[in-house]
């Protein structure tokens, strides 16, 4: 099972991103439907439709059924930044009508359920999920938030600076062991 | 009634029908179905044909029915009707035979009311379908038809032929329906067999036992038909009884079709009930879907908002219907060996949420569950933006994006309560791995009406994300429809494959064949991927396309500023990947001009988040798609596309020779200035002056007909070598001829290129920039305006608010993209009105024609000239005049190393007031060029020769110096009798020296002695040699008491001897001179006699002048009034002796001669006053009486001027004072030395003399006597009484004795 964190500023550019993969089991609940994919061509672009219907991770996991489901390199990386990015849209729409800075489970997409989590700053961390687990989801976003907070006290940094800090990712890393 | 009659309306119930047309039928792959979903079916197909005259109608039929034919299988169940049109084209009398042919329908060309015939066509069209459905009912009812019914999950009829014919005398008429009106035609299902009619005893009344039905429940009719159905054997057994819950599902459709909901109703409520117990999960959603459709279909047709009373939502039910019917489609796994299947459940589980969807967002849209909402649902679907939603839609549809603004989406939300993401949650269900089960065309479809949900929600980005997919479905079917060869078409009449060369894949030959002119297609797929990069922040049409030839280049502004303030926006590896992805969609179209922009336009927005090996991948993707354009004649060119490419523009100033210089006219009529040029430079009394520094920025002078120069730095901030085919200069003014050039700039650096231009004709030119031109695209000016500093204040201030603001976060999202922010910020908005108006550009002269003078040659080696220090020599420089034009003025001016350090020092005017005069004489009275010039010879005809010659003046110190020739055509004659102009231009020709100055001489110990006799007597006393008396002979005066000695010291520090000669020159006094050899090393002193002099006193007094015309030369010396009298003494005095006294050195043996200058020599005090004639003198001599008894006196013999007075004898000590001066008052002191060995009567001291006149001579004695043998000294002083102090003795005396013993 993995989580993918993205911690995006105003202007929708990621300054950071983690992809945490968790020793808990997925208890995927694919719908049958998504079984039995057909092939159906060989064309780029129809690999790009592929990737982003969603099909591709799902006959993946089900080829490597019990290895550990490597996610996030390659293809499946650009669809789930896709995701990560759709996902804005309802994020900004719910944000502005709740003022709650975590909006859990805020929308759906493929296998992936989203958590978002909107600082005062407008800084958004967007966490892609695949079970529900609200507590430790809420707990790492403090985390984070906390962590984030302690790195924007630096002068230098400014809303738009990707985080490349050691500590930090460190910190994070720690934090969705702990959590997620 | 016969059974055809079954699902017909009411007679005389008026009612509406809607028809719906669709362009393509279902595939036949999802013929199987045809009895699961009906309405998905076309039902009746409307031919359409125009026939003229020679058309045959059977002929007419044939083609349709082939047609139809080849579109839907023979085995089909559908369509149920046909009907072709045949129109007429001509007015004309035909020879058709109307209605001969069955199924085909004449429409005459001169039918009045055709719309009101075609309608009743139609309305015969439909009700030959409505009969048709109670056929196929029919054949249903059987109990065969059931069990191919049950058959399987989709099952299929046999084709009519091999069904058993219905028994039609069976049926006898049914009324029995009390709740239903008896008109409808329901009884068939009793009477269609006696199995049926035998399990369904109580017919109709059954079924109100669901929630829905108005009767009473009677549950027996389900309890015992469930262990029937259940306890049947292999479903796929043809011939079994199986559950009629399939068979009321049809039923109900098909009444849905026929508009008559109550039955539809009364069946599907039945239905659902028998399949919820077979566990036939497919069947019962799809019998729910209905129910819900049922129950938009009843509210639209009565028009009314039913159930408002309700506590839920009206809508509500059917909501929660739909909701039902998804999960139990997503839940439901279809048997793995039916490939089918999964397609098909994909199919209806995605249309299932779609209904869902579409329901949620009408009654959203439509302010509610209302008659708007029914509309929407009927008639337009999702694909069209609401018109709750469209008055907002029209300003943000010319920007480009269709955004539904927050705030209506937020009203519509409180007025209905439906929330934005419960409809994108709804609808987010239809996307998964199940899409890829979907056939091509379905795929499309569903992602299709996905994002245009998304798009009327205002999700933008869920909406590009989805839309990616569609291009991937449609890219898809091109390639692969190309891949299989020409000679299938591409599906879908919008592609017109532009250029495709689909002779490629023939084997016959290569020419390429385009199938396809239309090229709306490919826009339209080109469009939608420049919507998804806009999402994405990338601006694809950043570099505009231009058509044609009319590449007239738009000019740029000031467009610095926005490269300035662009900040990042997005997701930079999906910006990336998408671009990626919308150039391979524009590659394959193919559509080369927009390969290249895309490639462009993301090069340029993007290129600092690049990879090196993406910005190199783009660039040569570019280069080809421009070169493949351009090869297949594509009419369309690529904008110049990188930013600004010029970072500045400078006239490189013409080489010296050629540079013309501007001169007043009024310089050509005073003929030799006064001032002298070189001291003018300082005349200037202020530190600072504005209009000096104005003066340098004067524009640069070019001259007509001659090549200048420009340079132009250009910048590539990309990290590949950007190539530019053209560059050339964008001017205005002047016509200038210059050609372009073409260039490599390297990867990210500033390159500097010249570019060589001619100007045609004279007057002023001004440049603006550059036009710039990429390969391949079209050519693009750039301007570089001058900025004032006005301008650079602004633009500053406007940096410096954009900077501060980059920090912050106004604006988050799809706002904070450039393009929306540009607008939006207000520093930006406000300057940008007022920085058009005063554009400048850099601007240059250009001047006539000018003559061009050339050096032929000097009488200089290596442009050296060595002399001493003092001399004179010449040098002459012949100059020729190379131009056609005539030269008509010439003029000299110098430069030399020694003029600019003591420029420097006077101007810092650190220097005293003696220093200065010294420093200034130096500069003008002793330059070390000259120019000997005649004014007759200041004309040279084209091509001929003149010589100047250039007096040369050994200075030591000078090193170099510099001949600047100025020339001119200044009288050329002029076209017109206008005003001629104030100035004119000169050129200057400059000839570099290299000026070697021997220092050899030294003059020093400047010293003046008054003269004794005594000094003379020893040195002629010392030498007898013939040169001694010679000396002598210099040496000797008629009055020692009017000289002075005149004494130096020369100093040879050269290799050779050298002959010094001074001579005196003093107004009324012999001239006198004295010469000297001065061996290599050696030191040799001069004396020479000076007469005395005395300058007036209103002279000596005058304070010393300065030779510039400098102003508020304020003196720092902080001098006493009384030191400042001497200082000016001195100076006069000093100035005086130099104009009398000259030295000269000559070379022994050689012809060299030269000036000795003095003037490195002080004067002291003392030297004053022995050059200067006292006021009164006093003369002392000692006298004797000749014999005792005589008063007669005799002087005492004196030997080489010392008085040899006898011991113990008394003498007289004769004081004689001589007034030289105005008439004053004298007392005479006496000092006799020593005093202890002289008696004297009398006193001393303060003896009062009186008045003396001018010229008047007194004299006195007084007696002493020399008590010893020995050498003594007397002397003696005058002093005016009343003014004490030893500065005003005004006259000395001395003498010197010796007693012999």
């Amino acid at each position: 099972m993995s989580h993918h964190l993205f911690l995006l500023s105003p202007s929708d550019t990621p300054l950071y991103e983690l992809t945490h993969y968790s020793s808990k089991p997925a208890q995927t609940t694919t719908s049958p439907l998504a079984s039995n994919l057909p092939s159906w061509s060989t064309s780029a672009f129809a690999g790009t439709l592929t990737a982003l219907s969603g099909a591709s991770s799902v006959s993946q996991s089900y080829h490597v059924q019990g290895g550990g489901v490597r996610m996030g390199g390659g293809k499946d990386r650009h669809v789930i930044q896709m995701i990560a990015n759709a996902s804005l849209d309802v994020i900004e729409d719910v944000m502005r009508k709740d003022s709650l800075m975590y909006l859990k489970s805020v929308d759906k997409f493929n296998e992936w359920t989203i958590s978002a989590f909107v600082t005062p700053g407008n800084m958004k961390f967007v966490l892609l999920h695949e079970t529900r687990n609200d507590d430790g989801i809420r707990s790492f976003f403090l985390d984070v938030w906390e962590l984030y907070v302690k790195t924007m006290l630096n002068p230098f940094h400014t809303a738009h600076t990707p985080i490349r800090s050691g500590v930090f990712d460190a910190r994070v890393r720690a934090s969705a062991k702990k959590h997620l | 009634m016969p059974h055809t009659a079954r699902f017909m309306p009411n007679p005389l119930a008026s009612g509406h029908i809607h028809l719906s047309y669709p362009s393509h039928p279902l595939p036949s792959t999802h013929q199987s179905m045809s009895l699961f979903r009906p309405s998905d079916f076309p039902l009746g197909v409307i031919g359409i044909a125009s026939c003229s005259q020679n058309d045959s109608l059977s002929a007419i039929l044939a083609q349709f029915n082939a047609t139809l034919s080849d579109l839907f299988p023979s085995g089909a169940l559908f369509p149920l009707a046909n009907n072709c049109l045949v129109f007429e084209e001509s007015d004309g009398s035909t020879n058709l035979t109307l209605g001969s042919l069955p199924g085909l329908v004449v429409i005459p060309g001169m039918m009045g009311n055709k719309q009101l015939y075609v309608g009743t066509l139609i309305a015969d069209l439909c009700s030959n379908i409505l009969a048709e459905f109670a056929t196929v009912v029919q054949s249903l009812e059987s109990p065969l038809g059931n069990e191919y019914l049950n058959a399987t999950m989709f099952p299929t009829l046999p084709p009519v032929s091999e069904m058993p014919k219905p028994i039609e005398n069976d049926m006898p008429l049914r009324s029995s329906l009390p709740p239903l009106p008896s008109q409808h035609s329901q009884p068939e299902l009793n009477t269609g067999s006696s199995l049926l009619r035998a399990k369904t005893p109580t017919t109709l009344s059954v079924k109100r036992n669901s929630s829905i039905g108005p009767g009473p429940p009677s549950s027996p009719f389900r309890q015992h038909s469930l262990p029937i159905q259940t306890n049947k054997k292999k479903p796929l057994t043809i011939g079994a009884v199986s559950s009629h819950g399939r068979l009321f599902k049809v039923l109900g459709d098909l009444f849905l079709l026929a508009g008559r909901t109550m039955d539809a109703s009364v069946w599907y409520n039945e239905a659902l009930a028998l399949l919820k117990s077979a566990q036939d999960i497919v069947w019962q959603a799809s019998a729910l879907e209905g129910l819900a459709t049922l129950q938009v279909v009843e509210a639209w047709s009565s028009n009314t908002t039913n159930g408002v009373s309700e506590g839920s939502e009206p809508w509500a039910d059917a909501a929660d219907k739909l909701t039902q019917a998804v999960q139990m489609y997503s839940r439901n796994a279809p048997p793995a060996e039916q490939e089918h299947n999964f397609s098909f459940v994909s199919w209806l589980y995605t249309r299932a949420v779609l209904r869902h969807t579409s329901l949620l967002l009408a009654v959203w849209a439509a302010k509610g569950w209302g008659p708007l909402a029914f509309t929407m649902l009927l008639h337009t679907g999702t694909t069209t933006l609401p018109p709750t939603l469209s008055q907002e839609d029209e300003s943000a549809a010319s920007g480009g994006s269709k955004r539904v603004s927050y705030h209506s989406a937020e009203r519509l939300t409180s007025i209905t309560g439906i929330t934005r993401s419960t409809i994108a949650g709804v609808l987010a269900q239809v996307h998964g791995p199940w899409l890829l089960h979907l056939g091509v065309r379905e795929r499309i479809f569903i992602l299709e009406n996905m994002a245009a949900v998304y798009g009327i929600l205002g999700y933008p980005r869920k909406e590009a994300y989805v839309l990616r997919e569609v291009l991937g479905c449609v890219m898809d079917l091109v390639v692969c429809g190309r891949e299989e060869g020409g000679t299938t078409s591409i599906a879908g009449a919008g592609l017109g494959l532009q250029g495709v060369d689909v002779g490629e894949s023939t084997p016959r030959g290569t020419v390429g064949v385009r199938t396809s002119d239309k090229s709306e297609g490919n826009e339209s797929i080109l469009r939608i991927v420049k919507h998804i990069c806009r999402v994405h922040g990338i601006d694809l049409t950043a570099v505009g396309i231009l058509v044609g030839e009319e590449a007239s280049a738009p000019s740029e502004g000031n467009p610095a500023e926005s490269e300035t303030a662009k900040e990042a926006y997005g997701w930079p590896e999906l910006q990336i990947g998408i671009v990626r992805e919308a150039i391979a969609v524009a590659e394959a179209l193919p559509d080369y001009p927009a390969v290249a922009q895309f490639c462009l336009s993301s090069l340029k927005t993007l290129h600092v988040v690049m990879s090196q090996g993406d910005q190199l991948h783009l660039y040569s993707t570019a280069s080809r798609a421009l070169a493949t354009a351009r090869r297949r004649g594509d009419p369309r060119q690529v904008d110049y596309w990188s930013g600004k490419p010029v970072e500045s523009i400078e006239v490189l100033p013409l080489p010296l020779v050629r540079l013309p210089i501007e001169k007043p006219v009024s310089l050509l009529s005073q003929q030799q200035d006064v001032v002298n040029p070189i001291l003018v430079g300082m005349t200037d009394p202020f530190l600072y002056n504005p209009r000096r520094s104005m003066a340098g920025q004067a524009a640069a002078l070019l001259v007509q007909n001659e090549s200048f120069e420009v340079v132009m730095t250009l910048r590539n901030p990309y990290v590949f070598d950007l190539e530019l085919s053209k560059l050339s200069l964008s001017t205005s003014g002047v016509a200038i001829q210059s050609t372009p050039m073409a260039l490599v700039v390297p990867a990210n650096s500033y390159h500097a290129v010249t570019i060589t231009a001619l100007a045609l004709e004279a007057g002023t030119l001004s440049i603006r920039g550059c036009v710039v031109q990429a390969p391949g695209g079209a050519p693009r000016e750039f301007l570089l305006p001058l900025s004032t500093d006005d301008e650079e204040t602004k633009q500053a201030r406007r940096r410096s608010a954009i900077e501060c603001e980059t920090g912050r976060s106004k604006r988050a999202g799809l706002d904070s993209r450039p393009w929306e922010k540009s607008g939006k910020r207000a520093s930006m908005a406000a300057p940008s009105s007022s920085s058009t108006p005063g554009t400048r550009f850099l601007q240059c002269q250009v001047v006539l024609e000018q003559p061009l003078l050339r050096i032929r040659r000097t009488s200089l080696t290596h442009g050296a000239v060595m002399m001493y220090n003092g001399e004179r020599s010449t040098i002459r420089i012949t100059l020729e005049n190379v131009s056609s034009l005539p030269i008509d003025f010439v003029r000299l001016t110098f430069e030399d190393s020694t003029i600019g350090p003591a420029q420097q020092a006077l101007a810092e005017g650190e220097l005293s007031v003696f220093d200065t005069y010294e420093s200034e004489y130096d500069l003008i009275h002793r330059p070390v060029f000259t120019w000997d010039h005649s004014p007759g010879t200041q004309s040279i005809r084209p091509g001929e020769k003149t010589v100047v010659t250039v007096n040369c003046f050994g200075k030591v110190g000078c090193t170099d110096g510099v001949i600047h020739v100025s020339y001119s055509y200044c009288h050329r004659p002029r076209p017109t009798l206008d005003k001629p102009p104030e100035t004119f231009h000169t050129r200057q020709l400059s000839y570099p020296v290299l000026v070697t100055v021997y220092h050899m001489l030294e003059c020093l110990n400047l010293d003046i002695l008054p003269y004794s006799p005594d000094v003379m007597f020893t040195n002629s006393q010392s030498s007898h040699k013939s040169d001694a008396h010679t000396y002598k002979d210099s040496l000797q005066v008629e009055d020692p008491e009017d000289w002075c000695i005149f004494s130096v010291e020369v100093r040879n520090t050269y290799g050779i001897p050298f002959e010094v000669k001074f001579e005196r020159q003093q107004p009324e006094v012999a001239l006198g001179n004295k010469s000297i050899l001065v061996p290599p090393g050696s030191t040799s002193r001069i004396l020479l006699p000076v007469m005395k002099f005395r300058l007036p006193d209103e002279e000596v007094h005058k304070p010393i002048p300065t030779l510039s015309d400098r102003q508020f030369v304020v003196s720092k010396s902080g001098l006493s009034a009384d030191q400042e009298r001497i200082q000016r003494e001195l100076f006069w005095y000093r100035e005086t002796l130099f104009d009398h006294i000259r030295g000269r050195w000559k070379e022994t043996g050689g012809t060299r001669s030269g000036e000795l200058s003095l003037r490195q020599l002080r004067m002291s005090q003392p030297m004053l006053s022995a050059l200067r004639v006292e006021r009164a003198r006093l003369q002392l001599s000692l006298w004797c009486l000749k014999d005792a008894a005589d008063s007669v006196m005799e002087p005492i013999p004196q030997a080489n001027g010392v008085y040899e007075p006898p011991m113990d004898e008394l003498v007289y000590l004769r004081a004689r004072v001589t007034n030289l001066s105005e008439s004053r008052i004298f007392t005479v002191n006496l000092l006799l030395d020593p005093i202890p060995h002289i008696l004297a009567e009398g006193v001393l001291a303060d003896i009062p003399i009186g008045r003396l006149d001018t010229g008047q001579t007194y004299a006195f004695d007084t007696p002493i006597t020399f008590v010893s043998c020995g050498r003594f000294s007397l002397s003696g002083f005058l002093a005016e009484p009343g003014s004490p102090g030893d500065g005003d003795r005004l006259g000395r005396g001395s003498l010197k004795a010796i007693v012999h013993p």
